[in-house]
């Protein structure tokens, strides 16, 4: 008898009864046709008096028995029992004792295959034929009920909540167990009609009264979309228990921890209840899903507790060394002002994305520019200025130039300096390295030839070497013969850099025996303020929606996404349009980072933007969907989102090949050996394997 | 011959007469559309699930489609497409939350309906419908239905526009508060046969005036000559109907069915029957006119169209309706249902019109 609940409880159908708004104008039509049912059946459910004294119908019966379908006669002998409760089924519903009228089967093969339109056109043509027959209040009722299930779908489909809670009333012999969507459907319905509670009445009976327990998770899952935490807190107290101790509702549990923490990286709201992180984590450790490892990972981050974050990235990086994972674990990395660690482990990653590039020189500067100075190993050294050319990095080249004088080798400083200057003709810190430098060199030619330049437009390089500029210190020498050089483009004053000094593009690095960071810490200071100008965490609703744009891009330019996402956040409560639009792009583009799809779709669509905007956005946001979907096993969805993502940009051959294993393992052989052999034959080796794969399952 | 006029006689008092009275008498007396036509025009225009295709519109289905599937189902006295009809209805178009019918149901989107809208005169004639077929099978379900449309109607759809009260098309977007010209209506939207009838379910609502009021409007929109264009502007006061802005200024598929529903109501002696003479060619086919020039845009050449063309022309005239056009083809849903409401408007009314050749069916 699983499944066919009763007629709902006295207090539901009375809450109907009471809450239905009936225009004025229908009242008296809706009293008159429905004279008592309702009043009946809040009163004595499921035992309507005028089907009471009646013979029971058993055409119903006797039908779905010999179809053999024996999920419909036991669901009809509950529904008879309902309404008959001394009703006792035949010991045999295939016996001979009963003959079948053919017309009375095919109306009730009709009904049995929901096409109610067609079972009334049967009981017509019946009638017709004989015109003293008249269907059983039984045949009637069952048809009216079947067509009130469909009317209160479609009703519901068009948000029609008044219509929904109308057709509830009249017919609360729907609302059962075996129609659960019907029930939501009403719920939806009191809620969106202002009868919260309600609404919550109707969860309630569900979980009170049905027991299938893909519904009732369903419907705490419906309960969640609409309504608040305490409200829905009510529902989650009902919760059953499995056999091996676990709640029913853990996956809702584990959605909502997820909800709460990605609500406070999306600048929502400022932490997540201790029971909700605790909840992920617990499960985090033990399934070791990547997502909620990384999920974990930010928020840490975002709740000021590096360390904590380093470690989930790490256990993310375990279970998925992708560059999700390693830009989660260089943050937090340069979060712990580890930036040698975040700069060895990012250059293994490095342009797998424009991210980690970005992220990689980030790392690579801050490296450079630890206090006290530490000195590099020459391959690193030589990496980091490889990048730093190939990027064309100006930060870097910059730090280059004050690691270069720091280890005393002033026209290398200089050279780097000038690099720098080409790269951002406006990088004053860099024009002030040039001056204390030069002043090494004792060029005052040079010197003078930057003040002339900038005196104007930098304080500290006008007042170099006057009484004004005391303070600046002059580095002190150092005994190192470090030389840091540009490679492989010719610097430009060329003269600065000793000919002798050069060798190849790499980096010679000799000893370090002293160091001078005392000296050339004020200068440090003013070289890292993009750095520092926006690396001490301030809980972005102290800026003006304006001042928090420019902020949370200057967090991005540090790939501290979580916080730019914040920051974005409370730019979006800006009044410009402009400013919002930006606001918009910008969390985006932020939620790209963290490998949320989901979030950046939503970004994106907060405000409107210029198609190129568009273009970058939903290719972005496409790719990261295909990607997530496809580690996930959803082929299907991936396959859905390479082919939006086509509507915007060309598919590059990493995604063609991403696009065949979806195929692939969907069995779509032949689309998959098509794609991988013509990818292959561009010369892009990942393909390959692929297509032996492809291959092999053809039979080839 | 005697005998079809006799039986046309009491289809007469059927339609204007008391629908409570003869929900007694369950015998309806003869098909006014003959059971190959109907056989026909159900093959192709009604669905196993009771839903009526538009088939010249991307096969979508409207409130119109499944009242005139009503109404034809209950002249052709074919009580099983009746309830197909309405199950359709009643499960898929009156979910609105006043309970009136949306407009619009697509079979390729998702939900099916795609414009929740209603359109007041297929309410108008699935209420009509109703009513008879609660008269005609003695169902007082049918009339009940019927009587809760018409009222909600009444009480939602009617609106004065200067000293008349007219119809509003819709419940959205046509009233004087939601247009600047408004109160923006559709002539045709008058179904002038079901206002009586209307009546006698929902005393009420005084559907008489409405039904005045129309044949008022329609004095106006034919003065001096005038063609009536399908959608009229009555915001001005007095009211000067004006074409309405953001429809074309067109006589067309809507007004097309004005001198079907005047004779279909009896109304044959009015000058407003003379003056749609200007609708149409000397073959008798209508055409959209621009209103504003005159000018004849397109024809509408079907037979169903050139039908009240002719069926106009034999009850001012006695002209004798073309064979061809008593013969029954499938052709557009829309061609299709007026030539069936013609020819049996004809066989009850006006059977000397039709001559013993015609009305043979041909798919």
């Amino acid at each position: 008898m699983s499944g066919r609940r009763p007629i709902p409880s006295a207090v539901l159908i009375s809450l109907l009864a009471l809450t239905v708004a009936w225009p004025a104008s229908a009242r008296e039509a809706r009293e008159s046709a429905m004279p008592d049912m309702l009043v009946a059946q809040a009163q004595t459910p499921g035992t309507p008096s005028a089907l009471a004294a009646q013979t029971v119908d058993e055409t119903a019966l006797r039908y779905f028995a010999r179809q053999g379908d024996a999920r419909r006669v036991e669901a009809e002998i509950a529904r008879l029992r309902t309404l008959y409760p001394d009703w006792e089924p035949p010991e045999n519903l295939l016996g001979n004792d009963y003959t079948a009228d053919p017309l009375i089967e095919r109306i009730w093969e009709l009904y049995g295959a929901g096409d109610f339109a067609g079972a009334r056109a049967a009981i017509a043509e019946k009638q017709a034929a004989e015109p003293n027959w008249q269907p059983t209040e039984d045949m009637e009722r069952s048809l009216q009920l079947g067509e009130a299930a469909v009317r209160m779908r479609n009703a519901s489909d068009s948000e029609q909540y008044n219509a929904v809670v109308t057709v509830a009333a009249n017919m609360p012999d729907l609302l059962t167990c075996t129609n659960v969507d019907l029930l939501w459907r009403l719920a939806e319905a009191f809620i969106e009609t202002d009868n919260l509670q309600r609404g919550i009445d109707a969860y309630t009976y569900v979980l009170n009264n049905c027991d299938d327990a893909d519904d009732r998770l369903a419907t705490v899952q419906q309960a969640s979309e609409r309504l608040e935490s305490e409200e829905l807190a009510e529902l989650l107290a009902l919760e059953r228990m499995n056999p091996d101790g676990t709640g029913e509702f853990q996956a809702l549990r584990l959605d909502l921890a997820r909800n709460a923490i990605l609500s406070v990286l999306s600048g929502q709201s400022s932490r997540a209840p201790a029971e909700d992180v605790r909840r992920l984590e617990a499960s985090a450790r033990s399934t070791r899903n990547p997502d909620d490892l990384r999920l974990l990972g930010w928020y840490a981050l975002n709740q000021h507790r590096p360390s904590e974050g380093l470690e989930w990235f790490e256990q993310a990086m375990e279970e998925d060394p992708s560059a999700l994972s390693v830009n989660g674990l260089g943050v937090a990395l340069l979060d712990l002002r580890r930036p040698d660690e975040a700069e060895e482990v990012l250059s293994r990653y490095e342009g797998e994305t424009e991210e980690l590039t970005a992220l990689y020189l980030s790392a690579a500067a801050a490296t450079l520019a630890q206090m006290p100075r530490v000195e590099l190993e020459p391959e690193v050294l030589e990496r980091i200025v490889a990048l730093a050319y190939l990027n064309q990095h100006v930060t870097t080249a910059q730090e280059l130039g004050w690691y270069a004088l720091n280890f005393n080798q002033p026209q290398t400083a200089i050279a780097w300096f000038d690099t720098a200057l080409e790269w951002d003709a406006n990088n004053e810190p860099s024009a002030y390295g040039i001056v204390v430098a030069s002043d090494q060199l004792d060029d005052q030619e040079r010197i003078a030839e930057i003040k002339a330049q900038w005196s104007g437009r930098s304080q500290r390089i006008a007042n170099f070497g006057t009484s004004a500029g005391q303070t600046t210190p002059a580095p002190a020498p150092a005994a190192t013969t470090a030389q840091a050089e540009p490679a492989p483009a010719e610097p430009q004053r060329q003269t600065t850099t000793p000919p002798a000094a050069r060798t190849e593009p790499a980096i010679t690095m000799v000893a370090t025996t002293e160091r001078s960071s005392a000296a050339i810490a004020p200068a440090s200071t003013s070289i890292t303020v993009s750095y520092q100008g926006c690396s001490t965490y301030v809980p972005p609703a102290n800026f003006s929606p304006a001042q928090a744009l420019n902020r949370a891009w200057c967090l991005m330019d540090l790939l501290r996404p979580s916080e730019a996402a914040e920051a974005f956040a409370r730019a979006l409560q800006s009044s410009s349009t402009a400013t919002r639009s930006d606001a918009a792009y910008g969390q985006a583009l932020a939620y790209v980072r963290m490998g949320l799809a989901e979030h950046a779709a939503v970004a994106a669509a907060a405000a409107p933007q210029p198609r190129d905007r568009v273009v970058e956005l939903q290719t972005a946001i496409l790719t990261l969907t295909a990607t997530a979907s496809y580690n996930a096993g959803d082929y299907r969805r991936a396959l859905m989102a390479l082919d939006e993502r086509s509507l915007y940009a060309p598919e590059r051959n990493d995604l063609l090949v991403l696009r065949a294993w979806c195929y692939y393992h969907l069995r779509r052989y032949v689309e998959a050996e098509q794609i991988f052999s013509a990818v292959a034959a561009t010369g892009y080796g990942e393909a390959i394997e692929g297509m032996y794969a492809a291959r092999s399952a053809l039979g080839r | 011959m005697t005998a079809r006029t006799l039986l046309g006689a009491c289809a007469f008092i059927l339609i204007t007469g008391s629908v409570v009275a003869e929900a007694q008498d369950n015998s309806m007396p003869m098909n006014f559309i003959t059971e190959n036509e109907w056989q026909a025009y159900a093959d192709a225009f009604i669905r196993d699930d009771g839903r009526v295709v538009d088939t010249a519109n991307g096969d979508i289905s409207h409130s119109e489609g499944q009242g005139y599937g009503l109404l034809l189902a209950v002249l052709a006295q074919d009580r099983a497409a009746f309830e197909r009809i309405w199950s359709f209805t009643r499960t898929e178009l009156m979910i609105r939350d006043d309970g009136l019918a949306a407009w619009r149901w697509d079979p390729n989107a998702t939900p099916h309906i795609t414009d929740i809208n209603n359109a007041t005169d297929g309410d108008i004639l699935i209420a009509y419908a109703l009513a008879l077929a609660g008269s005609a099978w003695g169902s007082s379900e049918n009339l009940r239905d019927a009587a809760q449309i018409a009222r909600t109607v009444g009480n939602s759809m009617l609106a004065p526009a200067g000293d008349l009260t007219v119809i509003l098309p819709g419940s959205e977007g046509f009233s004087a508060a939601a247009r600047e010209d408004g109160p923006v209506v559709n002539p045709s939207y008058w179904v002038f046969e079901a206002f009586p009838v209307l009546a006698d379910l929902t005393p009420e609502i005084d559907w008489m005036e409405v039904h005045d009021d129309g044949l008022a409007l329609l004095e106006m929109l034919t003065a001096d000559g005038e063609v009536p264009a399908d959608w009229v502007a009555l915001g001005t006061t007095p009211p000067a109907p004006a074409p309405a802005e953001g429809f074309p200024p067109e006589f067309g598929y809507n007004n097309v069915r004005l001198p079907l529903y005047l004779v279909r109501a009896g109304l044959e002696d009015t000058r407003l029957l003379e003056r749609m003479g200007v609708i149409f060619d000397s073959d008798l086919a209508p055409a959209r006119i621009d209103v504003t020039t005159g000018e004849r845009l397109e024809p509408m050449d079907e037979a169903g169209y050139r039908l009240i063309g002719a069926a106009r022309a034999c009850v001012l005239e006695g002209t004798p309706i073309p064979p061809e056009l008593q013969q029954f083809e499938v052709a557009s849903y829309y061609g299709s249902t007026l030539q069936l409401l013609s020819l049996s408007f004809l066989r009850q009314r006006h059977n000397r019109c039709l001559t013993d050749e015609g009305s043979e069916v041909q798919r």
